[in-house]
């Protein structure tokens, strides 16, 4: 015999059942009418947090060494600047002639400026650069600069890392722990910092005057500069090695990486003598090497957007993002590392080199041919969709 | 002038699921996303050697070799099921909780009997009456899968439903509280029973019991699977289905207007400019969305702006994701899926969710007990969710937001390791926490729900359903995904995906 269900009784479980559309029907009818919001509160704090792009006015140049110059940025609707983490990075967006292309820099300011309107960048003259070159060459007091909401994951994170960070700069690669020194400094991170810093000569550090006012005035921050090819009084002589890393490093440390990707080799060797966990070894994304294989070939790449295509030369010497930038198509990016995935894009056919070191697609992604352009280059025409 | 069939905006799951279903009835879809990848929270993400799973605890409905459930059956007619590999969730969940007067810590594997059994072994006694429950859970799905089967809901199918489905009908306008009592189940099993009712986000005194015994029936009947390639693996073959269909799918695409013609929607219009037409359109997103942002106030039917109003939003997501570098077994971690609560009294629960200082809820996955190869070798990828049952995230400064992340974290990891005690601190290699303002800005969903519409008692499921043909009134314009009739979670999302593909259908044919 079926089991008869009874909550209240028969005729009460009916008469609720029976009430279900009635009672929403008149809900629905008492409510106002009133119209609905147009503001939403955590939309506006993610907006704060995250804005799509902020309109910002160079406010001062300040030349650091030769073809190194740093470029304070404020909004130009004087308000706050999106707060972010010490060793973010932010896009610049650029048009140089009919290109229209991004640059990722790291901010050398404090995430404290950000709150009061100011972003640090700085800018090294890049061998063969072209966005370096431009700004270094054009961007003065008065230029305006869209960039995007800081972005990236080398920052320290105590949940995760030691509380000591033993961070080792070369060049330019300096800039986010300027942000992080300055940070601990202000009290924004609880972290305690040995930097050590790889230049060629004394003339080629950036920031020595801060860094030295830092370390002089803030107990938890150390700033070793090791200098390649010159002895000078005071300076560290050689290359950051594992015998240096062991001569300031306490017992537990966690190590940030950040310079140019001949460092990163060298410095990769070095770790690995020392015989840290992973997780206590963090490198900051690094432009891509340039495959050798193919570089010196021209292919044809046929680019479909929305469904209409268009077709550009692109080099096997350069990322495919360069070439549609070259082009003048508008295509997405933000790290140029293929770390941010922002590029992905559709490979329909051809053959492309994809360094396994940048290769920051989903698992699903490699499976179903997409690509991130800024880190892929051509090996045969090819046929790509981009979003 | 670009024209199509039908216009889908936002790739979520019940966009992705709608347009690959007009696709595969010869329409010429396009899907409109803001976001550069497929999916909404669908998605997945990369830091350092782990790729997480943005939001996807377990996948209910499939039913990979237990049964064809609902969701198999939507990707084998869209032609995904063999393109998309699952992987069986072992076991229901372990339930904790913190306080004393609770004092629950019992792990429930899947199977109706299993469950029973170890119930019974945990609170005994209890076995009568949540075999009678579930003999009960039984029933509903057989008159809700009739209930699927009908085109509409006239005076007629009513009567039907009251003359041959009368147990049903005896307890759909009760709640999960009041029907677990009228059964007399014990006390100590019933907050057993009630450990998924974060997964729908709505207290046990309001939800409706229709509602919840059917998810848990399919969790313990059909079981439970993830996606091999995590959520994103589901949606990026979903998007190419589309397009091998015909269909398109334009990223970086965000729709900010919908345009209206003669009071009907034609089109929409693209932040960039660019316009789209299509006498008919599907919204996977929330109808305050469309209302307040995309329509003029003067193309909103005073009823659809009431019908609003008189609603609110369920659970704001907060989610912590950490890639360790131990194995489980080396943290001492048993179990797949964690439920851990100050409390099993889910009114007091709810109202604790409220605020950033009180809220302990955690619904923690460790993903390697489904799939061992979900992360390197000797390594482990957990992911932790709490809900919000307010704006309180909203109000923290920018300048307070990594530490007030860093110390909601650090109260999810010490509730964990304290109630199971496994130790996971030392092992974090990679962190990662998303609060309501990240769902916010990857997908635009107001205020960071991730929750749909409350499943308030006065709109529950059952209520939803029957009203279901007269819940939309903009001609040319429907909705899909957790806002709508099927309310939230993976598997209603794509369920509505396919609902509002279907009346699409029709709407073309009228």
């Amino acid at each position: 015999m079926k089991d008869k269900v009874i909550i209240n009784s028969n005729a009460k479980d009916i008469a609720k059942f029976a009430s279900l559309i009635p009672a929403r029907t008149a809900r629905f009818k008492k409510a106002p009418a009133t119209p609905l919001p147009s503001t939403y509160a955590v939309n506006d704090t993610a907006e704060k947090l995250h804005p799509e792009v902020q309109k910002m006015v160079v406010k001062e140049v300040r030349d650091e060494c030769a073809d190194v110059k740093t470029y304070v940025l404020e909004s130009c609707e004087n308000k706050s600047l999106a707060f972010f983490r010490a060793g973010q990075y932010v896009s610049v967006s650029l048009k140089i002639g009919d290109s229209v292309l991004t640059r990722p820099y790291s901010l050398s300011s404090s995430p404290e400026e950000a709150l009061g309107g100011i972003y640090t960048i700085t800018v090294k003259r890049a061998q063969d650069g072209f966005a370096s070159a431009y700004i270094l060459d054009n961007w003065a007091v008065g230029t305006n600069v869209d960039v995007s909401a800081p972005d990236g994951t080398f920052y320290y994170e105590p949940l995760r890392d030691a509380e000591t960070v033993v961070g080792i700069a070369g060049g330019s690669g300096i800039t986010p722990f300027l942000s992080l020194a300055k940070a601990i400094a202000d009290g924004t991170e609880k972290a305690k910092l040995v930097l050590l810093y790889g230049c060629r000569t004394e003339n080629d550090i950036i920031f020595k005057a801060e860094f030295d006012k830092l370390a002089e005035t803030c107990e938890n921050i150390t700033v070793v500069y090791v200098l390649s090819d010159s002895k000078a009084k005071g300076y560290a002589h050689g290359f950051v090695d594992a015998k240096l890393i062991g001569k300031y490093a306490p017992d537990k440390y966690s190590v940030f990486v950040c310079g140019p990707s001949a460092m990163y080799g060298f410095v990769s060797k070095e770790l690995k003598k020392l015989d840290l966990p992973k997780k206590n070894i963090r490198f900051e994304m690094q432009a891509i090497a340039k495959p050798k294989e193919a570089a010196d070939k021209e292919f044809d790449c046929v680019v479909v957007k929305r469904g209409e295509k268009v077709s550009i030369k692109c080099s096997g010497g350069e990322p495919i993002l360069v070439a549609l930038e070259r082009a003048g198509i508008k295509a997405p990016s933000k790290c140029r590392c293929g770390e941010c995935g922002y590029c992905r894009s559709k490979l329909v056919s051809g053959d492309v080199l994809i360094p396994e070191d940048s290769d920051g697609r989903r698992a699903a992604d490699k499976r179903l041919g997409y690509i991130h352009p800024c880190c892929t280059y051509p090996k045969s025409d090819i046929e790509i969709k981009i979003f | 002038m670009k024209k199509y069939d039908a216009v889908i905006i936002g790739s979520g799951n019940g966009g992705l699921t709608a347009a690959a279903w007009l696709a595969k009835e010869g329409k010429k879809v396009v899907v409109l996303e803001q976001h550069n990848i497929p999916g909404g929270f669908a998605t997945s993400f990369k830091r350092g050697r782990f790729e997480f799973e943005a939001s996807l605890h377990e996948l209910c409905g499939y039913g990979k070799t237990t049964g064809l459930g609902e969701v198999r059956d939507i990707f084998g007619k869209i032609g995904v099921e063999d393109k998309i590999e699952m992987c069986d969730v072992p076991a229901a969940f372990r339930v904790i909780t913190m306080s004393d007067s609770d004092n629950i810590d019992v792990s429930m594997p899947f199977g109706v009997d299993a469950f029973i059994d170890k119930l019974e072994d945990y609170v005994p006694g209890s076995r009568p009456s949540v075999e009678r429950l579930f003999k009960l859970a039984d029933e509903i799905r057989r008159t809700t899968e009739f209930m699927g089967d009908l085109d509409s809901f006239g005076v007629d199918t009513v009567k039907e439903i009251i003359n041959k489905h009368l147990n049903f009908v005896r307890v759909a306008g009760y709640s999960v509280d009041e029907v677990f009592n009228a059964l007399e189940i014990p006390e100590k099993a019933q907050k057993v029973l009630k450990t998924y009712w974060s997964y729908l986000g709505e207290r046990t005194d309001k939800i409706g019991f229709i509602h919840y015994i059917s998810m848990v029936n399919s969790y313990l009947s059909l079981g439970a699977v993830v996606p091999k390639e995590r959520s994103h693996g589901m949606s990026a073959v979903i998007a190419e289905r589309i397009e091998e269909l015909g269909g398109e799918i334009w990223y970086n695409s965000r729709v900010e207007k919908i345009i209206m013609y003669n009071g009907a929607a034609k089109g929409v219009v693209l932040s960039d400019g660019t316009s789209v037409y299509a006498d008919h359109i599907i919204a996977n997103c929330a109808p305050h969305k469309v209302f307040s942002t995309m329509l003029d106030k003067k193309d909103i039917p005073v009823s659809e702006v009431k019908k609003a109003n008189a609603r609110e939003f369920a659970g704001r997501g907060f989610s912590m994701f950490l890639g360790l570098n131990k194995s489980p077994e080396e943290l001492g971690i048993t179990d797949h899926s964690y439920f851990i609560y100050d409390t099993m009294d889910t009114v007091k629960q709810y109202d604790l969710m409220k605020k950033i200082e009180t809220n302990n809820t955690q619904v923690t996955v460790c993903l390697n007990y489904a799939d061992r190869t979900c992360s390197p070798e000797g390594t482990t990828l957990m992911y932790f969710t709490t809900l919000y049952n307010d704006n309180c995230w909203a109000s923290v400064s920018p300048k307070r937001y990594f530490e007030m992340k860093r110390l909601v974290a650090e109260k999810l990891i010490d509730n964990f390791e304290k109630c199971t005690g496994a130790k996971i601190r030392d092992a974090i290699e990679e962190i990662e926490i998303a609060t309501p303002m990240t769902y916010a800005r990857y997908t635009g969903a107001l205020q960071g729900c991730i929750y749909g519409y409350r499943a308030n008692d006065w709109d529950g499921i059952v209520a939803r359903i029957m009203m279901e043909a007269t819940d939309e009134k903009i001609p040319g314009l429907r909705f899909a995904g957790g806002f709508g009739t099927q309310l939230l979670g993976y598997s209603s999302a794509i369920t509505s995906g396919r609902n509002a593909a279907v009346k699409t259908l029709k709407d073309m044919e009228d």
